[in-house]
C-alpha cells in the first residue's frame, strides 16, 4: 500500500527539491540504480543480509511503526562493509592486486581492512595517533597496515597521498563516503529493507559525508518514489541541514565535537547533490538527544548500537518528524553501526 | 518428572500469541574462536528482556483458567518477577513480587510498571523466600505462591524453546544452557530428549554457584548452603526438588566457569555480535569456549547457546571494564592467526 501525503507543512524556510524525471535524466549523480543493483551482485553472500527488528515499547516512545534495519550485525560491525566490499571487487577486477588506501579512523577502515583482506589485497589505512587503541587494534585485526597521521583533515591527507607517491600512484585511494562504488554499496540496504518492508513510508538515515544516505536514496527513488528520505544529524554537525537550507554546499570549518563520533564528517561533492535532489528533509538532534535515544535501544532492545545509529533513533522519537509525516506511517530507521568502545561507556550512564 | 512433553506443547498453544519467536544468530568469529557451529538462541529479545516470560505467561493462563482472579506472589530478584508482572497484567490477575531493596532500578520500575505490587526483602534466598511465604501466610492462603524456576508451568514454558530451536536449526547436536534454579534447563532438556535423545544438553554454571555441577556428580540434589557471590546475578538460586530429578536423567553434563570468564565471554558477545546480554548468558558463552567442553563434544559440533536475557544495569558495568583482557586484542590475535573471517 503506498501513502500518499494530502498535505505538506513546510517546517523551515527552504524549498525543498523533488527531483523530477527530466532532472534526474539531466543531472549527473555518481550513481544511479545501475550501479547498486551491481553492488548487490558484487557482494552478494559476502555482506550480510541483515535483519529487521521492532520494539512495542520505542512504538510507543515515538507514536510511529518503526522498523529497524540492524547494519550493527553486518561484517565489521557497520554498513560500511557493503560499500568497501563493492569498491575492492571492482577495483580488483580492473587493477590486479594493487594496494588500496584510505583515511578513517572509524568503520570505514575496519570494513576496508577486511574487504581488503578478503581480496589478498594490501591495505593501508591513514589514523591519527590519538584514535582510540580499540578501533586501531580492530583495523589491525583483520589485516590492515596502520599509517599514523595528526588528528586534522590536512595531516590525514598529507600522510594519504605519502603512500600514493610512495607506491608511485598505483594504489586506489578512496574515501568513506565520496567513493561511487561505496555510495552504490550501501544503497543496497535499501533494496533490502524494502524487499524486507514494503510498506515503508518513510526511512530515517544518520547523516556524516552523506554516503548512506544517498545510496539509499538512489535505490529508494527508482524502486518507491513515495518513500520520504530523512536525514538524521548531529545538531552540532550540522552541515547537511545548513546546506539544504542554502541550497549550497556548506560544510563545516572545524571538526565538530559530538559523542555522534562517526558522523562528524561534512557532506561532500559527490553525495550532496543527491542529497540535494532526494532528500525530502534534515532534522537535526541535541548530543543529550542521541545520548538518551542510545541508551533506550540498549536497554529495551538490548542492541550496542553506537551513539551515531542512536542519531536516527533520536529522530524516530524526537518531536519534529510527527510535523513532516503522517501518523499512521510506517517508518524505517538505519541502525548503521555498532563499533563502541566498552572502555569508554561513561556516556551511557543516565545523568 | 513434574511435568510431560504434553505440557510443553501445551504451553506452546498458551503463549503463542503473546511470546516471540526469537531470532537464532550466529557469528563467523565466535565460530573459529571456539570451533563449533554456533547457533545463538536469542532470548534477550524475549518480552521483559529474558526468555522467563514463557514460562510466566503459559503460568499465568493456566492460572487464569484453574483460579480465575485469585492473586499470586513470586520472590524474584529480577527476570522472573518482571516476566510474571507483565504475564499478570495481560491476564488481569494481581500481582506481587517480592524483590530486594538492593535490586536493580530498572527492574522495579518495570515491575511496578506493569502493576504489580511490590514487597521488599533481604537479597538472600532465605530472605526472598521467607518475605513470600509471608505474603501467603497473610493472605490465608487465598495468595498463590510461584516459583521462578519449580512451578511445572514455569519449566513448560521454558520448554517451548526446544521446539524453536528443532525447527530453526537443521542438524542440532548439542545446546548449552545457563543453570540456576534450573527450571530453563529442566525444560528444555525434556523436550530435546523426547524429541532427539542424541541431542546433548550441557548445563554451564557459575563456579561459585556449582551446586548442578555438584549434584550431578554425588548423583543427589547438593543444594548451596550460602548465598553465592557472582557476577551472573541471575543464577544465584540452587536448582530444586521439582527440577532435580530432570536435569539427573535429561542433563548430560555440566560446565563450570570462573568469573573472569564469564566477564570475558560476555564482553566478547557484546563487542562482536553487538549484542547486550546479561552476565548470566555470558556463563553459557564461556561455557562454549571452555576447554571442559572439548572432552564432551566433538569440535566442529552444531551447538545451540541460549542467550537467556539481556536486562543488565547499564549504570553499573563495573564488571565489564574489570577484566585484564583487551577484547579486541584477543579477536585480532585470532584473525591474524588464521586466514581471514
Amino acid at each position: 500500500m503506498i501513502l500518499t501525503l494530502g498535505f505538506s507543512i513546510p517546517l523551515r524556510a527552504y524549498r525543498r527539491y523533488y527531483a523530477t524525471q527530466s532532472q534526474m535524466a539531466m543531472n549527473n549523480y555518481v550513481i544511479n540504480y545501475e550501479s547498486i543493483k551491481d553492488a548487490e551482485r558484487n557482494i552478494k553472500d559476502v555482506a550480510n543480509v541483515t535483519p529487521v527488528l521492532t520494539s512495542s515499547i520505542i512504538d510507543k516512545v515515538s507514536g510511529f511503526q518503526l522498523h529497524f534495519k540492524c547494519e550493527l550485525f553486518q561484517r565489521t560491525g557497520s554498513f560500511k562493509f557493503r560499500g568497501m566490499y563493492n569498491e575492492v571487487f571492482n577495483h580488483k577486477k580492473t587493477n590486479g592486486t594493487q594496494p588500496m588506501v584510505i583515511h578513517s579512523s572509524g568503520n570505514a577502515g575496519q570494513a576496508l581492512a577486511l574487504a581488503s583482506r578478503l581480496h589478498d589485497i594490501p591495505c593501508h589505512v591513514v589514523m591519527p595517533t590519538v584514535a582510540i587503541p580499540c578501533k586501531r587494534n580492530a583495523v589491525i585485526g583483520y589485516g590492515a597496515i596502520i599509517a599514523d597521521c595528526q588528528d586534522s583533515e590536512s595531516s590525514r591527507e598529507e600522510v594519504a597521498q605519502s603512500i600514493v607517491d610512495r607506491f608511485d600512484g598505483k594504489v586506489r585511494l578512496t574515501s568513506p563516503s565520496q567513493s561511487p562504488d561505496v555510495i552504490a554499496g550501501a544503497g543496497t540496504i535499501a533494496t533490502e529493507f524494502i524487499e524486507q518492508v514494503p510498506t515503508l513510508d518513510v526511512i530515517i538515515v544518520p547523516v556524516g559525508g552523506g554516503g548512506m544516505i544517498s545510496g539509499i536514496a538512489v535505490a529508494c527513488k527508482h524502486l518507491n518514489p513515495k518513500v520520504k528520505i530523512i536525514a538524521a544529524e548531529p545538531a552540532l554537525a550540522d552541515d547537511c541541514y545548513q546546506s539544504k537550507l542554502n541550497n549550497r554546499r556548506t560544510p563545516l570549518t572545524k571538526t565538530p565535537i559530538t559523542i555522534a563520533d562517526a558522523l562528524r564528517t561534512s557532506i561532500g561533492p559527490n553525495t550532496w547533490p543527491i542529497i540535494r535532489d532526494f532528500v525530502n528533509d534534515v532534522i537535526t538532534v541535541t548530543d543529550d538527544q542521541i545520548k538518551s535515544a542510545t541508551r533506550l535501544v540498549w536497554q529495551t532492545m538490548k542492541l550496542t548500537i553506537e551513539p551515531s545509529s542512536g542519531v536516527g533513533v533520536a529522530v524516530a522519537i524526537g518531536d519534529q518528524l510527527k510535523n513532516i509525516i503522517e501518523p499512521n506511517a510506517v517508518v524505517g530507521v538505519i541502525l548503521c553501526g555498532g563499533n563502541v568502545s566498552l572502555e569508554h561507556l561513561d556516556w551511557l550512564k543516565d545523568d | 518428572h513434574v511435568i510431560t512433553f504434553n505440557d510443553v506443547l501445551e504451553a506452546k498453544q498458551n503463549i503463542i500469541n503473546e511470546s516471540y519467536i526469537t531470532p537464532v544468530m550466529t557469528s563467523t568469529i565466535i565460530n573459529k574462536i571456539s570451533q563449533y557451529d554456533v547457533h545463538f538462541k536469542c532470548e534477550l529479545f524475549q518480552r521483559t528482556g529474558s526468555f522467563k516470560f514463557r514460562g510466566m505467561f503459559n503460568l499465568a493462563t493456566n492460572h487464569r483458567r484453574d483460579f480465575i482472579d485469585r492473586p499470586v506472589v513470586i520472590a524474584s530478584s529480577g527476570n522472573a518477577g518482571q516476566s510474571l508482572a507483565l504475564a499478570c497484567k495481560l491476564h488481569k490477575i494481581p500481582c506481587h513480587v517480592v524483590m530486594p531493596e538492593t535490586a536493580t532500578p530498572t527492574k522495579r520500575e518495570a515491575v511496578l510498571g506493569y502493576g504489580a505490587l511490590v514487597t521488599n526483602c533481604t537479597d538472600s534466598e532465605k530472605g526472598r523466600t521467607d518475605a513470600a511465604n509471608a505474603v501467603v501466610e497473610e493472605s490465608n492462603g487465598a495468595i498463590r505462591l510461584v516459583s521462578p524456576s519449580q512451578t511445572p508451568d514455569v519449566i513448560a514454558g521454558a520448554g517451548t524453546i526446544t521446539l524453536e530451536l528443532i525447527d530453526q536449526i537443521a542438524n542440532l547436536q548439542a545446546i548449552i544452557v545457563p543453570v540456576g534454579g534450573g527450571g530453563m534447563i529442566a525444560g528444555i532438556a525434556l523436550a530435546a530428549k523426547h524429541l532427539n535423545p542424541k541431542i546433548k544438553i550441557i548445563g554451564a554454571e557459575p563456579a561459585e554457584a556449582d551446586d548442578c555441577y555438584q549434584s550431578k556428580l554425588n548423583n543427589r540434589r547438593t543444594p548451596l548452603n550460602k548465598t553465592p557471590i557472582t557476577v551472573a546475578d541471575a543464577l544465584r538460586t540452587s536448582i530444586g526438588e521439582n527440577t532435580w530429578p530432570i536435569i539427573r536423567d535429561c542433563v548430560d553434563d555440566v560446565v563450570i566457569v570462573g568469573e573472569e570468564e564469564i566477564k570475558i565471554a560476555t564482553k566478547l558477545i557484546w563487542h562482536t555480535m553487538k549484542l547486550m546480554i546479561e552476565p548470566s548468558s555470558g556463563v553459557g558463552v564461556a561455557a562454549l569456549l571452555s576447554n571442559q567442553l572439548k572432552t564432551m563434544l566433538p569440535i566442529g559440533s552444531s551447538v545451540s547457546v541460549i542467550l537467556c536475557g539481556g536486562n543488565v544495569n547499564l549504570d553499573k558495568l563495573d564488571w565489564l571494564t574489570q577484566t585484564n583482557v583487551d577484547i579486541q586484542s584477543l579477536i585480532g590475535t585470532i584473525a591474524s592467526n588464521d586466514g581471514g573471517f
